[in-house]
């Protein structure tokens, strides 16, 4: 671990002319912008120097603002290929998309320290198979290590079936190990039993727009720059995805658009966006669906919507139920509608809902979120009420987590109608999409057996296993866990850690022996006792899940180590290239896969590298929102491999779909669903697919569906979870300068120093009367988490309905407490508490109810609630050394 | 004042002494850290430093007694070239690095750690902070040794080491680099 007693240093080497020039992006937030490596030998001392012609940059130092300037935390030293190199990692200031003027954030501007370096902070990575003997992880060869993994889980699916089998993997570490685990875990174990890093279960994050049509990253950067209007839901992009603001949304605002932030939290995006005429709906956790069916009333009630978009692109009474019997059956959408619930039977329907509902009145509204009418009011006539001379204004809205996680179903319904009679759709500047987290770096080698999963709601198909519901229950025998936290990162973590104690520690089949056979024998046993045998692919070693509770650590190799591909929240696909060695014996997921596949007797895993891969993968991106399988195709016929016509796009990429045109070049899809498109006369010649959300919308008949959003489907829950007494929303989210849990943060000493640990952020009047000042150290807790305790067969049609589960006794009550250093800052909403969403030692989702949201599978991480109390001092309070209380909204 | 006392045992390493002390001795209270620093074991960038070694300069920059709270006042250092820019400023809080009867005396450079964005003008008295740069709104908290609030920066803010002789202020070195320089002497 880095220690907070960070000492700057004042000097950096410059790369010499001859240095090496490798393009990458960034490994962290969705944006990816694009970065240059600069790599040159330590032996021989041959530093550049200032002169334009003395450095690679062939500028003079000191550089211009903007210019190739290198802070010290971008400069590495690392191995290629078994010598020490100097690396300077820097953002590619020759770059014509995403970071176009050479910016970068805090975060992938210090990428460099990111590297392995056994003398810095980052010496702890993994670099031998461990396997946990006598108590101890202790290191062996591969071969062992993957023999005994393969063994165990041969047995495990044989005996138990292969839902015994849980995975729970990352979604986006790269297209060529998404690709290798997917095919793994789906095609060939084919298990019900698995899902990604962020979700109990394999489904949807977006319901509503899945619906209506919408794809979740159809615009390109540029049209959040161009709208007029632009309302932000559920996040600030300055402290999550920084690029999109300071390149684009800033942009945007300084040629006059109109920002809206609806947020509960005023960070440094909002302050901007206010101080430069801008709009804050300070917004109570779980409220949204309200005040954007409000904004939605007040735009129908004056007629403001855009009717010609509406006629033209929104389907009526008959094309809401086309295809049924054939079309539409077989999909999410009609499942979620076949209740009533969601479907109209168009516009006219809709808007008599939304007029019929008291609780979207302004006042009611208003009420209950907490956010001034007046305000609701503006951002109605911001969005939607047409100019003098009748033209209407250019309204995009963009949606994140702390929006579409705190009430996931209806949120992302209400806001995908209010989107629909905006006209936010497919035109340059008028658009609706999510702004992103993590990059997009999911290809799909297999599909997720949903007829195997005991998930079934009342008249509707089955839905993907809850896993952390399966885990609990004692279902799954062998726990499989890629790149993620598992633990910390769902609901109700500390009922989560408790029961891997219980399945995993507290089992009498422990490891005490050093025969191989003897050692598969005990897990095996531990499997079929009832308890579970827990593989962990990291890259550092994580508590709990490879600390505490992993048989055996297989060390993965990440970004930089190997060359990869992935996309950014505008599609736009990359390589990002090895530039170094991986510590010690530490190998991709996709090999570590490969190799237990074999073991396990599939065939199709004998990849020589990681280009190979995705050459296999490719054909599977079709019909995609980043296809690139013409790439390959492009890259075959010029006699390439699809890696080494990728790296010829450099830190530009090409954004997906990709299609090939008559005369072989590439095209990219600026923007899905962009009704102005014309797409080539031959149609989809060759290889090439056109998938209907190219220049249509990704529903039954390429309009979309408007779909009512009941407040009573969540209301019973948002009532239950909402503070009583002296509690206080315990909501959570991103901090600018971490990025996800923190395993590289944690390991420079800069963040370290600013973030030293778990944070709270309070109002003043609620830290005043909890007798709380800034660097106390407050205990956050609550001794009503609830968590869903049973997989049950739904009949009835309210059966999943949090009141129902509660009444029938499917809820279960526990304790969970988390501490933090106060920051008291009139910044966040009265009533709640704001925290880092990802700290491994203290998790803020260990407040929020392990109860999915019943409609979708996801869950509602951010209604956590609790109550915060003072318990003593922090170091950080009276010394100057670490952290800052300052608010982070000064403007 | 421990800061002296850093100075008067500098000797031969004057950048590299006052440094640590400085970061050592910076809490609200006086008490001197007995924790050992391991300096930055990026041995690299030691690879860089010139053959002749630079030391920085003592330079006259203000009074005490002519200081007023929260009004900023101009001067360059360590040279009078680009970047230099830097401001003095009495806060009226105790700050990590002040100096003065109250320990609320602070320098820093001007220029932001992110992309070179100039933030003359920027001081925030209500919050003692720095900034938001015009360029991509980072800012830095005065009283902490200019560690970013909030923003891109990829260190804190480069604060000049002061000491105070009198009524006299000089600046006598800076901990981190000064954006756009490769080294802080090398201008």
């Amino acid at each position: 671990m880095a220690t907070p007693y960070y000492v700057p240093e004042t000097s950096v080497p410059l790369p010499p002319p001859d240095a090496d020039v490798i393009t990458t992006a960034c490994d962290y937030c969705i944006v990816a912008c694009g970065y240059k490596v600069y790599r040159w030998p330590v032996a021989g001392g041959k530093n550049g120097g200032p002169l334009a012609d003395q450095n690679a940059f062939g500028v003079d130092f000191p550089v211009d603002p903007l210019g190739p300037w290198i802070a010290p935390n971008q400069h590495n030293v690392v191995l290629h290929k078994g010598e020490p190199h100097h690396i300077v990692i820097i953002p590619d200031k020759d770059t014509k998309h995403v970071n176009i003027d050479g910016d970068s954030s805090i975060r992938g501007g210090a990428i460099a320290k990111k590297a392995y370096n056994p003398q810095s902070p980052t010496r702890d990575r993994l670099k031998q198979p461990l396997l946990r003997m006598y108590g101890v992880l202790m290191p062996v060869p591969w071969d062992f290590a993957l023999d005994i993994a393969a063994e165990v889980s041969k047995h495990v699916i044989a005996k138990h079936g292969a839902n015994a089998y849980g995975v729970k993997t990352y979604s986006y570490q790269y297209m060529e190990n998404t690709y290798a685990i997917t095919k793994y875990a789906l095609r060939h174990i084919n298990t019900a039993n698995f899902t990604f890093h962020d979700t109990p279960s394999d489904v949807t994050s977006t319901p509503g727009f899945r619906d209506a049509g919408f794809d979740n990253f159809g615009p390109s950067y540029e049209d959040w720059r161009d709208a007029e209007t632009l309302l932000i839901c559920g996040t600030d992009p300055y402290e999550t995805k920084t690029i999109l603001f300071t390149q684009w949304i800033m942009r945007g605002i300084e040629n006059g658009q109109k920002a809206i932030f609806m947020v509960p939290r005023r960070t440094a995006g909002v302050a901007y966006a206010e101080k430069n005429g801008g709009l804050w709906l300070d917004v109570l956790p779980g409220t949204d669906l309200l005040v954007v069916n409000a904004i939605a009333r007040i735009i129908v009630e004056n007629g403001w919507e855009d009717s010609d978009w509406i006629q033209k692109w929104v389907n009526n009474k008959w094309e809401s139920s086309s295809g049924f019997g054939q079309g539409t059956r077989n999909t999410p959408w009609q499942w979620r509608t076949t209740w009533g619930k969601f479907q109209t039977a168009g516009f006219d329907d809709w808007k008599k809902w939304l007029l019929a509902q008291p609780e979207f009145e302004l006042d009611k509204a208003s009420e209950l979120s907490g956010v001034d009418p007046q305000k609701i009011r503006t951002a109605a006539e911001w969005m939607a009420k047409p100019r003098d001379g009748g033209a209407r204004p250019k309204t995009s809205i963009m949606i994140e987590k702390g929006f579409y996680w705190s009430n996931n179903t209806g949120n992302t319904q209400a806001i995908s109608a209010l989107g629909i009679i905006v006209g936010a759709g497919g035109r340059p500047g008028q658009v609706i999409a999510r702004a992103g987290g993590h990059q997009r770096g999911g290809l799909r080698g297999g599909k997720y057996p949903r007829n195997k999963s005991p998930e079934k709601l009342p008249g509707r198909r089955r839905r993907a296993i809850d896993t952390d519901r399966y885990m609990v229950a004692g279902h799954t025998r062998l726990a499989h866990v890629i790149g993620n936290t598992w633990i910390q990162s769902m609901c109700g973590s500390q009922g989560l850690a408790k029961r891997f104690d219980e399945l995993v520690v507290a089992n009498p089949h422990q490891i005490r022996s050093f025969d191989k056979q003897d050692i598969i024998d005990t897990l095996k046993a531990r499997a079929d006792s009832g308890g579970m045998v827990v593989i962990n692919q990291e890259i550092y070693l994580v508590d709990p899940i490879g600390n505490r509770y992993a048989d055996i650590v297989f060390p993965a190799a990440t970004w930089g180590e190997e060359t990869f591909t992935r996309a950014n929240g505008e599609r736009r696909i990359r390589l990002y290239q090895k530039f170094y060695d991986a510590p010690g014996e530490a190998k991709p997921d996709w090999w570590i896969i490969a190799q237990l596949g074999k073991r396990m007797g599939f065939d199709g895993f004998d990849w020589k590298d990681s280009n190979d891969v995705l050459e296999e993968g490719s054909r599977f991106s079709r019909g995609s929102r980043k296809d690139f399988h013409m790439v390959k195709v492009a890259a075959h016929r010029e006699g390439k491999t699809l890696h080494q016509k990728l790296a010829e796009f450099g830190t530009n990429g090409i954004q997906g779909p990709v299609m090939m045109l008559a005369d072989g070049s590439l095209e990219g899809t600026k923007r899905l669903h962009d009704v102005n498109r014309k797409l080539p006369d031959a149609g989809p010649a060759g290889q090439n697919m056109f998938n209907k959300k190219l220049t249509h919308f990704n529903s039954q008949t390429g309009k979309c569906n408007i779909q009512k959003s009941p407040w009573s489907l969540f209301s019973d829950y948002w009532e239950w979870m909402r503070p009583k007494g002296d509690e206080l929303w315990c909501t959570s989210g991103r901090i600018n300068e971490r990025w996800q849990s923190g395993f590289d943060d944690r390991r420079r000493p800069y963040i370290v120093q600013r973030w030293p640990e778990n944070w709270v952020e309070l109002h003043p009047d609620d830290a005043k009367a909890r007798g709380i000042e800034n660097g106390d150290y407050v205990m956050l807790f609550s001794d009503r988490i609830p968590s869903q305790k049973d997989t049950i067969l739904g009949v009835e049609g309210d059966d999943f309905q949090f009141g129902s589960l509660m009444k029938n006794g499917h809820i279960e009550l526990s304790k969970a407490s988390i501490t933090a250093v106060a920051i008291v800052t009139p910044a966040i909403k009265k009533g709640v508490a704001y925290m880092d969403f990802l700290h491994t030692s203290q998790p803020a989702n260990a407040l929020a109810g392990r109860v999915v949201d019943w409609i979708s599978g996801n869950y509602n991480y951010k209604m956590g609630v609790g109550k915060v109390k003072k318990i003593g001092v922090s170091p950080y309070k009276d010394t100057f050394r670490s952290m800052s209380f300052a608010r982070r909204d000064i403007a | 004042m421990a800061n002296q006392e850093a100075l008067d045992r500098q000797g031969g390493h004057p950048c590299l002494m006052s440094r640590r002390s400085f970061l050592l001795t910076s809490a609200a209270a006086t008490a001197t850290y007995t924790v050992m620093v391991t300096m930055s074991p990026g041995s690299a960038a030691a690879q860089q430093v010139p053959a002749a070694v630079a030391t920085y300069p003592r330079k006259l920059i203000g009074r005490l007694s002519e200081l007023r709270v929260d009004e900023p006042v101009d001067f360059s250092y360590p040279d009078e070239e680009v970047y230099s820019d830097s401001m003095l400023v009495k806060m009226g809080v105790p700050a990590g690095g002040g100096i003065g009867p109250d320990s609320d005396v602070v320098a820093f450079n001007y220029t932001c750690t992110h992309q070179g964005g100039p933030m003359q003008g920027t001081y925030q008295g209500a919050d003692k902070a720095l900034g938001p740069c015009p360029l991509h709104l980072s800012t830095y908290d005065l009283t902490r040794h200019g560690i970013l609030i909030s923003g891109q920066a990829y260190q804190s803010l480069p604060q000049v080491l002061l000491e105070l002789d009198g009524d006299d202020i000089y600046a006598v070195g800076i901990f981190g680099l000064i954006f756009g320089r490769y080294d802080n002497l090398q201008a």
